[in-house]
């Protein structure tokens, strides 16, 4: 449930800057992962997303603004390309990373994207399956982690409780 | 520039950082919160990220101790070092590395500190300690990402899932080969959600979707804003009466049926849109089944617009065939299955015969699902009842089981709760425990709530019944109709599979009507007819509509709006018509806000036509707190409901204005549901606004504060009352709440006021309410608004409610004769049409009858046990109120206390005379007895000169507006009626309400009624009144008989004994204009005094002659005069005395 709030005013010029801002961050186009058919609108292509001089992104990153966010500064990855096969594919999966290090009770519910992953560079999964050998131990121990659990017939979609 | 800072996380090659040689690391302390600064001081600047102080800030510090604790858990880090592996011959996977570390994982490096702002942080802190904060920034940064990214799928995945999701591109398919297409699904299929989002896929960027309610406009503009990713931007908007969000990007916007028929009839060809989406055309609404007429007239101009109209499964094939065979696209529901349970209630031996409903079957539901399903199951029940009264008493009685048990939370459902405890239906129930949701049909469509495994239908409702007739709201219980048990049972489904309980037999719901009999069918027109007047669409009585509206109840409103003045006799709007029909609010209202704003009394009228026009803001169980009735006591004005309003607000416009008070408090303290005033406030800058747009009031100066300094503090103000909703809105997303068992059920004392109480600044416990207040209105002008009108004159509050009664008129009550011999509770009142209604327990009158008696006991006879029938006063009063209710008695609601007499002369449409003019009849049902002719002449003569007028300032004032919208609205000449003009008027109609003369009013029987007019008279011989009412003279009325003198006063057509000889009536009088002396006959009196040429015109004297009391006054001055020269006694005053003797000259 939203709870309705109001408009922020009628403030003539907050409206005119909010508009401003939109049309700097017009997108370029729709992302669209080549594996699972996940699609956004891009605002930026690159490694330094704008509005964030701090942050740099280590491989050529399809962007998004943070839609989830008011804040007008984040920005969300949606993909990139495998370096393997060069296959457009988002940064899913999202879940438990459970290789040491960075399993956190923070992490967010795993979902069934799971196209590619990072390893010092991007790879599709169909492209580490392949070469799984050239991967160290835990990784190969966490895909073959996350294979098992994906095995089970998938629940109904968002009737979990 | 800012210096150069190095990247970490960069590359594979990084040294994984080893612990410190030179430190302890027992010694190093994360928490102090000197360490934390200076990290903050280097990483979070103000160009960074994350932002020293902010929330996102304290959020990673969270972070950070969590993966510190982690970290400590496993420690060992094992280097490894083997290469045993040859290079591989694909290039990217040649030179992965090797020594596993999980940074390598993460696609993002930060910037190290730069050198300018860390204070020497490289002296005073190991690199380890940097590395180690920077690995944990990077950690962070990755996990928003995955959070974010996660967000991001699982929304798409339930898009996809949504069983719509389907039909997307043939709905746009069959869009492109149709100008209208029909979308048919049930409630929880996606179509409102979905199908804008398609259209703005498919590139479509004007578009609007029309929703039935206001609150649908923003929550479904808040979801699509969501799911199309553009939650923050501003390409979905809504568009309500009170507000906008809509702007130059906006390519869908949601807005309320109601708000589309405005833009249609200001630009008829509706330019601005491309693609028109009318949902929820199946609840056939009223406005909703207007527009589809309208749209099926305008769509052959307008070929290249297209209309997807979108309805539940019900009754599809109507709104095809209405648009010409329109192609559907049927989108089946996602239901489980439903088992239904039919328990009708077999005739109980009630134990008395009190209306109240039986709430046993509804327990023995309970009863049943605990017995049969084991706690550990889930689901929740959903009880369909059919008010508000049948929902407190299952309440009662559920609540007691649910306290034996503890295996239910208990919760009412309906319009009349506060927002805060609507909610609560929202939260979750602790494990083993259900809630039990008694709902009016609000649950049947408009609120959805997940997680409804049973559903007990009552098969009743209760709606808004119309008696044309009558003009009577009745609020009626009903048999549902079959699509509406279906729409109930359908709500048992919608998580897994369900058990609907039907409260009825099976041959019970073979009998239910197929469908809901539409609103059209139900309520009063005018408004509606106002607004097809106002869009010239022709005569109502032969509009498309879908299905034709029954001819009484358009007959009615014709009437009620010629009543009220709006139309002219041959239907067509009046001046005042014209402009009412482009105000979006009641006629009542509307009239309000004209004289209003015509007498400069527009602050006071629009904070009273806006609290006349919302809930009333007392809660009900307040009633009986004897301490919230103390508290409203100085609030409440005995000169009427509306008046009690106005204190309300304007005083709860002060605590709001000081600083060091919590309005929210003061409210539950009074027992005043603030929502309603907030809803007043939005209400009334609206109506002000409307003001302004249609050149009634002047446009407010932007108050600028005069220095700088307060310049700054304003708005510093406001950037911190942003601050605050910004981080409510942050705070939205985690705030379902777990159901406590026994919920508190007294109504002063819900979560959101205990919040309030306890802090005004900080976190969750900010007034999300009174922050939205502050930002949307300049609470200086509000406060400024409601100070004056703590100064308002007796002169102006006089006006006032002279401008309330005319508003209100016709809606007028007599008190019952004997009610000053009545209780309290028992005091009665008729209208015209209906006998013995009552006042609303919330009604100041109720509270204090004694103020509505007749007080003055000025009996001319020596009987002492007269009732107030005949008893001659000065002081009879009429009740004028809002509306009229009937639930289970007919209820006066919103009544203001008007002078009878005065009022009857300004107001009434039809004013009959006898000979004498001593007897007259208002309408024709209350009758006016007076004590002497000459006085009643003189009330009616100065009555219809103010009429006349009142009448031709308010033309002047109207014509001025209608030339205002034509032409530069630039022109700030908003005063088109002359100042002093309406300061004369004003005081006139102020010496005529304050008159004082002696008469008996009261009700007409039927019988009367039927023989009050003399009728046609055979032998017409009009009064010789040579010239005496310029050019027209009285014709005979062709019914009543007498004569008709304007179009609402005729004279000598009551049916009495002298009516006979009225002609001859005449007696010696002498007009004190003119000194004209001669024989009259009141009528010829009449006649003369409104054209005697000498009479001024306006001004104070004259208006001081014509109204009987100041002659009064000014009587002192005259004196017993004898004329030598015409042989004949005079009172007069010495001017007279000079005027007179001139005449000898
Ligand atoms: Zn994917
Ligand atoms: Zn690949």
């Amino acid at each position: 449930m939203w709870v309705a709030l109001g408009p922020v005013g009628d403030m003539p010029c907050l409206l005119t800057l909010q508009m401003e801002c939109e049309a700097e961050r017009r997108p370029l186009g729709v992302f669209e992962c080549q594996l699972c058919a996940l699609t956004a609108p891009y605002s930026y292509v690159g490694q330094q997303p704008p509005g964030a001089q701090s942050v740099a992104l280590l491989e050529e990153s399809y962007v998004m603004r943070d839609p989830f966010t008011p804040n007008k500064d984040r920005f969300l990855i949606l993909g990139s390309r495998c370096s393997v096969c060069g296959r457009l594919v988002c940064v899913g999966p999202v879940g438990k990373p459970r290789a040491a290090g960075a399993a956190f009770p923070l992490s967010p519910w795993l979902g069934p994207h799971d196209c590619s992953f990072f390893y010092s560079k991007r790879f599709c999964l169909p492209c580490v399956r392949e070469n799984i050998d050239a991967f160290p131990q835990e990784i190969q121990q966490d895909l073959e982690k996350r294979e098992v659990p994906s095995k089970r017939p998938a629940s109904q979609p968002g009737s979990r409780t | 520039m800012p210096p150069p800072r190095t990247w970490e996380g960069r590359g594979p090659r990084d040294r994984p950082p080893a612990p410190s040689q030179e430190e302890d690391p027992e010694k190093w302390d994360w928490n102090c919160p000197e360490t934390r600064r200076l990290f903050e001081d280097a990483f979070f600047g103000d160009e960074d990220y994350i932002r020293q102080g902010s929330e996102e800030c304290q959020k990673f510090w969270t972070f950070f101790e969590r993966l510190q604790r982690f970290q400590n858990l496993k420690t060992t880090r094992k280097e490894e070092k083997d290469s045993r592996h040859p290079k591989h011959s694909i290039p990217a996977l040649a030179d992965l590395p090797r020594a596993y570390d999980p940074r390598y994982r993460i696609n993002l490096s930060v910037l190290g500190p730069d050198a300018r702002r860390s204070r020497g942080l490289g002296r005073r802190l190991a690199p380890e300690r940097v590395s180690e904060f920077r690995q944990a920034l990077l950690h962070y940064l990755d996990f928003g990402q995955k959070q974010a990214f996660g967000r991001l799928a699982k929304l798409q995945r339930e898009r996809m899932a949504l069983p719509i999701a389907q039909y997307g591109d043939r709905i746009l398919q069959t869009l492109k080969e149709h100008q209208v297409v029909v979308v048919a699904g049930d409630t929880g299929c996606g179509k409102s959600t979905q199908v804008p989002q398609y259209l703005l896929a498919a590139g479509f960027s004007h578009v609007a979707c029309t929703q039935p309610r206001r609150i649908a406009c923003i929550s479904l503009a808040k979801r699509v804003g969501f799911e199309s990713l553009s939650q923050y931007g501003s390409q979905v908007g809504y568009q309500i009466r009170f507000e906008s969000t809509r702007s130059a990007a906006t390519k869908i916007v949601f807005l309320t049926v109601g708000l589309l028929l405005r833009q249609i009839q200001r630009e008829p060809r509706l330019p601005q849109y491309q693609v028109l989406i009318v949902d929820e055309v199946h609840e056939r609404h009223l406005h909703n089944d207007f527009l589809l007429g309208i749209l099926r007239r305008l769509l052959p101009q307008r070929p290249d617009l297209k209309v997807i109209l979108m309805s539940a499964t019900i009754n599809i094939s109507l709104f095809s065939s209405y648009f010409g065979s329109a192609p559907v696209v049927q989108v089946p529901g996602r239901l489980f299955p439903i088992t239904v349970v039919y328990q009708p209630q077999e005739a109980e031996p009630t134990t008395s015969k009190s209306e109240k409903l039986d709430p046993r079957p509804f327990l023995r539901v309970l009863e049943a699902i605990d017995n049969k399903y084991p706690p550990e199951e889930r689901g929740d029940l959903l009880v369909f009842l059919s008010g508000m009264a049948e929902i407190s008493a299952v309440l009662e009685a559920a609540q007691t089981y649910a306290s034996h048990t503890q295996r239910w939370a208990v919760l009412p459902l309906h319009s009349a709760l506060s927002v805060a405890d609507q909610d609560k239906v929202f939260d979750v129930a602790p494990p083993g425990v259900r809630k039990c949701i008694l709902s009016t049909n609000i649950a049947e469509t408009s609120v959805t709530i997940d997680g409804i495994r049973f559903v007990v239908d009552s098969g009743k409702v209760k709606e808004m019944s119309y008696d044309p007739q009558a003009k009577l709201q009745r609020l009626q219980e009903f048999w549902i109709s079959q699509a509406s048990a279906e729409q109930r049972k359908g709500r048992a489904g919608r998580t897994g599979p369900g058990v609907c309980f039907r409260l009825y037999a099976e041959s019970d719901y073979d009998a239910f009507a197929p469908y809901p009999v539409p609103e059209i069918r139900r309520v009063a027109l005018d408004a509606l007819v106002l607004q097809m007047k106002g869009m010239s669409v022709g005569d109502p009585r032969t509009f498309p509509f879908i299905e034709p509206p029954p001819p009484t109840s358009l007959e009615t409103a014709i009437c009620y709006l010629r009543d009220q003045g709006a139309l002219d006799s041959s239907e067509a709007l009046t001046p005042i018509g014209s402009l009412l029909a482009q105000l979006p609010v009641d006629v009542v209202i509307g009239k309000m806000l004209i004289l209003g704003s015509m007498f400069h009394l527009a602050e006071p009228v629009l904070t009273i036509a806006a609290a006349l026009s919302v809930q009333s803001p007392f809660t009900r169980g307040a009633q009986s707190n004897p301490e919230c009735v103390a508290a409203r006591r100085p609030l409440e004005s005995d000169q009427g409901d509306p008046f009690t309003l106005f204190n309300v607000f304007n005083t709860w416009v002060q605590v709001k204005s000081e600083r060091s008070r919590n309005s929210r408090r003061w409210c539950r303290h009074r027992g005043i549901e603030e929502h309603r005033l907030y809803e007043m406030a939005n209400l009334r800058r609206q109506f002000k606004e409307l003001l302004e747009d249609h050149g009634l009031l002047a446009r407010a100066q932007a108050s600028k504060p005069g220095d700088s300094y307060s310049r700054l503090r304003q708005r510093r103000e406001r950037q911190a009352l942003y601050q605050l909703k910004r981080q409510h809105e942050q705070g939205q997303g985690r705030r379902r709440k777990v159901l406590r068992l026994q919920e508190d059920q007294d109504g002063c004392s819900s979560d959101e006021d205990r919040g309030g109480a306890a802090s005004q600044g900080g976190g969750d416990n900010v007034d999300i309410q009174d922050v939205k207040f502050k930002l949307r209105h300049n609470l200086e002008q509000l406060q400024a608004a409601a100070s004056s009108a703590q100064a308002l004159t007796r002169d102006q509050m006089a006006l006032l409610k002279l401008v309330l009664g005319r508003g209100l008129y016709p809606q007028l009550a007599i008190p019952d004769p004997f009610n000053s011999g009545r209780k309290d509770s028992d005091q009665i009142f008729h209208t015209k049409t209906k006998q013995g209604a009552v006042l609303h327990p919330t009604c100041i009158f109720a509270n204090s009858p004694e103020v509505l008696h007749t007080q003055e006991q000025e009996a001319r006879g020596s009987d002492g046990s007269r009732d107030d029938k005949d008893k001659m006063s000065s002081r009879h009063q009429l009740l004028a109120f809002v509306s009229l209710l009937e639930t289970n008695k007919p209820y006066l609601v919103n009544c203001v206390r008007i002078p009878a007499l005065q009022s009857l002369l300004l107001f009434s449409r039809s004013l009959d005379t006898n000979g004498d003019c001593c007897r007259l009849v208002a309408d024709g049902w209350l009758e006016l007895q007076l004590v002497d002719s000459e006085s009643a002449v003189r009330l009616l003569a100065a009555s219809l000169r103010l009429r006349a007028h009142w009448e031709s300032a308010l033309d002047r004032q109207l014509a001025h507006q209608a030339r205002w919208r034509m032409e530069d609205k630039d022109d700030e000449e908003t005063d088109p009626v002359n100042r002093k003009e309406v300061a004369a008027l004003s005081r006139e109609l102020l010496q005529f309400t304050a008159s004082k003369v002696s008469y008996s009013l009261r009700r007409l029987t039927g019988l009367e009624i039927q023989n009050l007019y003399v009728g046609p008279q055979t032998i017409t011989a009009a009064p010789s009144l040579p010239g005496l009412f310029g050019c027209s003279t009285p014709s005979p009325h062709p019914t009543k008989g007498g004569y008709a003198v304007t179009d609402f006063l005729t004279y000598s057509c009551l049916t009495s004994d002298a009516d006979l000889y009225s002609d001859c009536l005449r007696t010696f009088w002498t007009c004190p204009h003119c000194d004209l002396h001669m024989p009259f006959t009141p009528l010829e009196r009449i006649a003369h005094e409104s054209t005697c040429p000498e009479a001024p015109q306006d001004g104070p004297p004259g208006a001081e002659e014509a109204a009987p009391e100041p002659l009064q006054k000014a009587s002192a001055l005259q004196r017993p005069y004898h004329c030598e020269a015409c042989q004949k006694d005079f009172l007069f005053t010495p001017t007279e005395v000079l005027r007179h003797r001139r005449q000898h000259v």
